[in-house]
């Protein structure tokens, strides 16, 4: 028997059954619908906070130290000073190169305007001007860079631990772990709302004369020394090339390779490969709770083979008549297969619509960017019909088996 | 079985043969519902078979339609035996040669009079274009040209017969088979059936009918009385029942 011929009597007995066909659909149309939904959440989320960051790239990239923890997984940051002057200088000296900026931490405990103070919750950055002068990736709302000592940087967050918001002029002191007080009046406002990530309030302050950590170089002299850089390369088009050299020098040159503790790595990472972490952290999130919801799909399969199984008791009958006019085993298999795919299919169908419909208002109340998963709503759709097929073979192999003279027997 | 065996006589090359035909149940202990049949039906031939229930008349129709297969013996249906088929190959059989009428009319509920009729076709893989027009034809044939397109439920008794007799035909199946054709009919609605056999058979059809009303049973040429399983007498009508 041909597929449209058995299409055409599968529909009729869906149509047959209004309100079941509807309940029956409506557990794969949760499953799709929650996945669909989850996904959308997930890429809209992914699109929200990295979007900006990829329309503002810049050809900025970090040095750190990172180390794998001796007990567990992942990796950590490893804040000793390893990077000395003599590696800045050296990399100042690359092509390309536009600017280098030493990230060195200050042990500030409290900070102060007027009579308002704060104690923790904020870090203290001694780093130097071109950083925000030169830089591409951070904007300064107000004001300019620090041009003497007593004179700060400050991020948006930091404007905001106090009533009467921070602005350019406004005097902050710092109280350090060794009971010392400095004071310095702000230069500048730095956005730093880049790459989506929360961002801590921090307060930039020159080198000279506040940071003076130090390190006994492998030549044997005392050099001042940061836990980090930050290098900027002149362009988009350099940033690569400079990446692969400063790489090159830190795995070769540095003082900082033999200044590390064997084990930690050197990590030289562009703001396009945070991008990509970011996002695969995500990735791997939204995928995790997809898994979930589509435990929901596996529901609605057993609900269509359930329907199924009673489908086939209740037309034993009419199995009996179609077995006595002449059709074959494989036709009675075909008939329900194609009737609990369609169900499967039409669940999918809706199930995608639905899910659509819910992301695109979660994600309108969130104030996100819509995105349409094209790829998860093809594999819904796939998954659905999948589901029919998997849920219906058993009732059809159950009707093609029925002995066609107990059936007639019925009544 | 002297009378069984005259009858072989008859036809030229029967429709149907059955040969020493034995079916056993096993319910608990054997019952034998055949218990060594032998009948032929000549082609263009109209027989009844009668007897009590459980005589071994259902079974004797199940196997002739190829709807079971025997435990011993042979039945050949339109040339072909039983025995080696597989079981699709028998399901083709029984939908290109024998076609079915059931007391109960057993129409697909679901489906029109005018799709009951072609469901034999849609089986069988007939072209499609052809399926709609033989479905017409077939119900014009058997009064029922006008309600091509109503559901079973929209039918009477006897209309839903007419549509079950012409879906019956829509393969031209060499041999009709009639389970209690008129057991759910009035007296007058069932004559009117059974008028519509005799047509069929006055135009060449090979008809078994089985009954357990002598009256109806009276309607073919020869009457088959089965007893335990066992052909008791086959005796022949000459008065004209219709």
């Amino acid at each position: 028997m041909n597929l449209r011929e058995s299409l055409r009597i599968s529909w009729r007995s869906i149509r047959g059954h209004k309100l079941r066909s509807t309940l029956t659909t409506l557990g794969v149309i949760i499953g799709v619908a929650s996945v669909i939904t989850f996904m959308i959440l997930g890429g809209a989320f992914t699109e929200d906070i990295l979007g900006d960051v990829e329309s503002e790239n810049a050809p900025v990239m970090q040095v750190q130290t990172q180390t794998s923890p001796e007990a567990g997984t992942g990796i950590m940051i490893v804040d000793s000073p390893i990077y000395t002057e003599s590696d800045v200088a050296a990399i100042e000296g690359m092509d390309d190169v536009e600017y280098v900026a030493p990230i060195g931490e200050l042990p500030a405990v409290q900070l102060s305007n007027g009579t308002e103070s704060v104690t923790g919750g904020f870090t203290t950055v001694a780093t130097n001007g071109v950083r925000f002068a030169d830089s591409d990736l951070y904007d300064l709302q107000a004001g300019e860079t620090f041009s003497a000592a007593d004179e700060a940087v400050v991020n948006n967050q930091t404007t905001q631990l106090f009533d009467a918001n921070l602005s350019v002029g406004d005097e902050i002191s710092l109280s350090f772990e060794d009971g010392s007080t400095k004071t310095f009046t702000v230069s500048g406002i730095v956005d730093e709302d880049i790459t989506g990530q929360p961002v801590q309030p921090a307060v930039y302050t020159p080198l000279e004369p506040h940071y003076n950590t130090t390190i006994e170089t492998p030549d044997g002299e005392q050099e001042r020394a940061y836990p980090s850089l930050e290098v900027g390369a002149t362009s988009l088009d350099t940033v690569d090339g400079v990446q692969e050299n400063v790489l090159a020098y830190f795995e070769n040159d540095a003082d900082a390779r033999q200044l590390k503790t064997d084990g930690d790595t050197i990590q030289v990472q562009t703001l396009d490969d945070v991008v990509d972490q970011v996002s695969g952290i995500i990735d791997q999130l939204t995928v995790f709770i997809g898994g979930i919801a589509a435990i929901s799909l596996v529901v609605g399969s057993i609900g269509i083979a359930n329907i199924m199984i009673v489908s086939v008791t209740e037309r034993t009958r009419e199995i009996g008549i179609m077995k006595a006019v002449g059709a074959r085993k494989r036709d009675i298999v075909q008939l329900f297969l194609v009737e609990s795919v369609i169900l499967g299919a039409i669940g999918a169908v809706f199930g995608v619509l639905l899910g659509i419909g819910i992301g695109y208002l979660a994600v309108s109340m969130l104030d996100w960017p819509m995105i349409y998963p094209l790829d998860w709503i093809a594999i819904a759709v796939a998954v659905g019909v999948g589901v029919g097929v998997v849920s219906g073979f058993y009732p059809a192999w159950r009707a093609a088996k029925i002995d066609p003279i107990e059936a007639l027997r019925r009544e | 079985m002297s009378i069984a065996r005259s009858s072989d006589e008859t036809g030229a090359s029967p429709v149907v043969s059955a040969t020493d035909v034995r079916r056993t149940y096993h319910l608990g202990e054997p019952v034998h519902a055949l218990d060594g049949v032998s009948l032929s039906l000549p082609r263009g031939s109209f027989t009844a078979v009668m007897g009590p229930s459980g005589s071994g008349k259902s079974t004797l129709m199940n196997l002739l339609g190829a709807l079971d297969t025997p435990d011993g013996g042979a039945v050949e249906i339109d040339g072909q035996s039983l025995t080696d088929l597989s079981e699709s190959e028998q399901a083709r059989l029984r939908g290109t040669k024998i076609g079915f009428v059931f007391q109960t009319f057993n129409l697909m509920p679901r489906l029109t009079a005018a799709e009951n009729v072609t469901l034999p076709m849609v089986f069988h893989d007939t072209v499609d274009e052809g399926r709609r027009e033989r479905a017409r034809t077939l119900l014009e044939r058997v009064g029922l040209g006008d309600r091509l397109d109503h559901d079973p439920s929209e039918l009477s008794g006897g209309q839903r017969q007419r549509v079950a007799i012409a879906r019956a035909l829509a393969n031209e199946p060499a041999l009709l088979l009639a389970d209690e054709p008129t057991g759910n009919l009035d007296t007058e609605t069932g004559d009117e059936i059974m008028d519509l056999f005799h047509e069929l058979n006055d135009a060449g059809r090979t008809i078994l009918m089985v009954t357990h009303e002598r009256q109806i049973a009276e309607h073919a040429d020869r009457i088959v009385h089965l007893v335990d399983g066992k052909i008791d007498e086959i005796e022949s009508v000459d008065g004209d029942g219709r």
